[in-house]
């Protein structure tokens, strides 16, 4: 008896209780804007799209646009005339305006997405789910976490000149630090963005670098690569300002997915004596770079394919720059290793 | 690299011409032999210039974007389907993202309840309440005894290293039957 009790007690210890859930998953509470029992085509406008049941049989069989077309002896009026988009944007106050980027007619209009990336699908069917099962920190009911001092410091103390004096700037140092909050479902980590960097100083007396390199990089991303300005003169270097010889591409969504995962899954393996990417890595804020030098450049399958396009001496090595929606470099590299890239040395962050 | 011969296309050339071509006209029937501009054998003697790699030549072609393209402009009917299909898209990711979103929360309620459990509970399975329904002696709160689970379940020694390499793999339709060969060596 006693000992059916207690299986009993056992089991039910790991049901929910009612009361307790919903104090202490109080800040995780869906509001009106994200409620779900409602759906969602309750809110819109009467359409048969959504709430018929659809044409009746007579209707089926009477529906012959071809035949009705065949058989109308007018002209329609022509459906050429559509929107045209204003080639310049003129201010939100002009008469004028652009469409939004998603229809056809606007300039902004860019077809896709025409796949569906693996590294994206793994992201949400596991690396996701298992991110927060690694980072979960229990509260238990009535916990609140202690609550730390102010961040920007006020002036404390008798001088008149402390009144609305800005605040004191962040201990050890000027830079304020991102806070890092508890990781829940609704805050769990994501891949944002990709930046590339190439800075060629062949491009110094020979522009022709700088092609070669804006091709290549545009071979592995897809994207178009942007040239940047040299800013500040420096002498000794040669380097004047105004000169171009950087790139950058910014690679996000479906470009981005594929590029990490060609990196991942045929460069890294290939690079020789690689111990990884180093753990120190990263701005604090959770993106963590890295660096690829030519020859590991050259190992990405379209260049590989293609390799005597390009004069060897002239594919650039590159930065990668890995932005996470991470606050801390910690939860960006533990991210980016269920992704695969490896980190070596001490982690730092 | 040199120019592309044009011998094939003398190859192809009729024989035999009319001689209706006004007159003006019958200088181009003659092959240009000579070079329109001197300037490519003036720079191709001069020494310390350096020369153009052709790749480069050519990736510089090819980089060289046309004009921007004129946006679309569809018909009614394409530009309605263009609409609908864009809205179900819209729709479908819309949803996709709302049962995801769902299903962490799910996977999120179920391990807090499971961690509120073991919090609890001592190392009989049993908690403070149960033991006084069951008249056993009572063991302290703060004693090692309740929540051992727990606090073991807690701890996050290693985690922030990351997963091990043979976690990463991104999944494929098709996995391999033995997912790692630890036998690999270079």
């Amino acid at each position: 008896m006693a000992l059916q009790e207690v299986t009993k007690a056992f089991l039910r210890r790991f049901k929910a209780p009612q009361v307790s859930s919903q104090r202490v998953w109080a800040s995780q509470r869906r509001h009106a804007s994200t409620e779900t029992g409602l759906p969602e085509t309750e809110e819109l406008e009467e359409s048969s799209f959504l709430q018929g049941e659809g044409p009746a049989q007579h209707e089926i069989e009477r529906f012959d646009p071809a035949g009705v077309a065949k058989r109308r002896n007018r002209k329609l009026p022509p459906s050429r005339y559509r929107f045209r988009s204003p080639r310049y944007y003129r201010g939100p106050l002009h008469p004028h305006q652009p469409p939004k980027p998603s229809e056809p007619s606007s300039r902004e209009f860019a077809p896709g997405p025409f796949s569906l990336p693996r590294l994206e699908q793994t992201y949400h069917d596991t690396l996701a789910s298992d991110f927060m099962t690694m980072a979960y920190a229990h509260y238990p009911p009535g916990f609140s976490p202690p609550q730390k001092g102010e961040r920007l410091r006020s002036w404390v103390g008798d001088s008149p000149y402390f009144k609305n004096r800005p605040r004191r700037g962040p201990r050890g140092g000027d830079t304020l630090r991102l806070l890092r909050k508890r990781v829940t479902f609704r805050n769990l980590p994501r891949l944002e963005r990709v930046t590339l960097h190439t800075m060629s100083s062949d491009a110094i007396d020979n522009p022709g670098a700088l092609h070669v390199a804006g091709m290549v990089l545009q071979a592995i991303t897809s994207v178009r690569a942007e040239a940047h300005k040299v800013t500040k003169s420096l002498a000794p270097f040669g380097l004047r300002a105004g000169m171009y010889l950087s790139l950058t591409c910014e690679l996000r969504g479906e470009d981005m997915y594929h590029f990490l995962s060609k990196l991942v899954d045929v460069v890294m393996p290939k690079i020789k004596d690689w111990p990884g990417v180093k753990g120190s890595s990263g701005d604090s804020s959770g993106n963590i770079g890295l660096g690829l030098r030519a020859a590991d450049v050259a190992l990405f399958p379209e260049v590989e394919v293609n390799y005597d396009m390009y004069p060897p001496k002239l594919i650039p090595g590159c930065h990668i720059v890995i932005h996470t929606t991470a606050t801390t470099d910690t939860d960006a590299r533990l991210l980016l290793t269920q992704v695969g890239i490896p980190f070596y040395g001490k982690l730092v962050g | 690299m040199r120019p592309p011969s044009t011998a094939l296309l003398r190859a192809f050339s009729p024989i035999w011409r009319t001689e209706s071509l006004p007159w003006t006209a019958r200088g181009c029937l003659a092959q240009q032999t000579a070079p329109f501009s001197s300037a490519e054998q003036r720079m191709a003697r001069e020494k310390g210039r350096l020369k153009t790699d052709m790749r480069i030549t050519v990736i510089r072609y090819h980089m060289k974007h046309p004009l921007t393209p004129r946006p679309l402009r569809f018909s009614r009917n394409r530009a309605l389907r263009h609409w609908t299909i864009h809205r179900a898209w819209r729709l479908y990711q819309s949803k996709l993202r709302q049962s995801r979103q769902l299903e962490l929360e799910r996977q999120y309620n179920s391990m807090a309840s499971a961690c509120e459990a073991l919090r609890l509970i001592d190392s009989h399975g049993l908690t403070a309440e149960e033991r006084s329904r069951l008249g056993e002696p009572e063991v302290s709160e703060g004693g090692r005894e309740v929540g051992r689970l727990y606090r073991i379940a807690m701890r996050k020694d290693e985690v922030w290293k990351g997963v091990p390499i043979e976690y990463a793999k991104i999944q494929t339709d098709s996995p391999p039957r033995d997912g790692w060969n630890h036998a690999w060596t270079k």
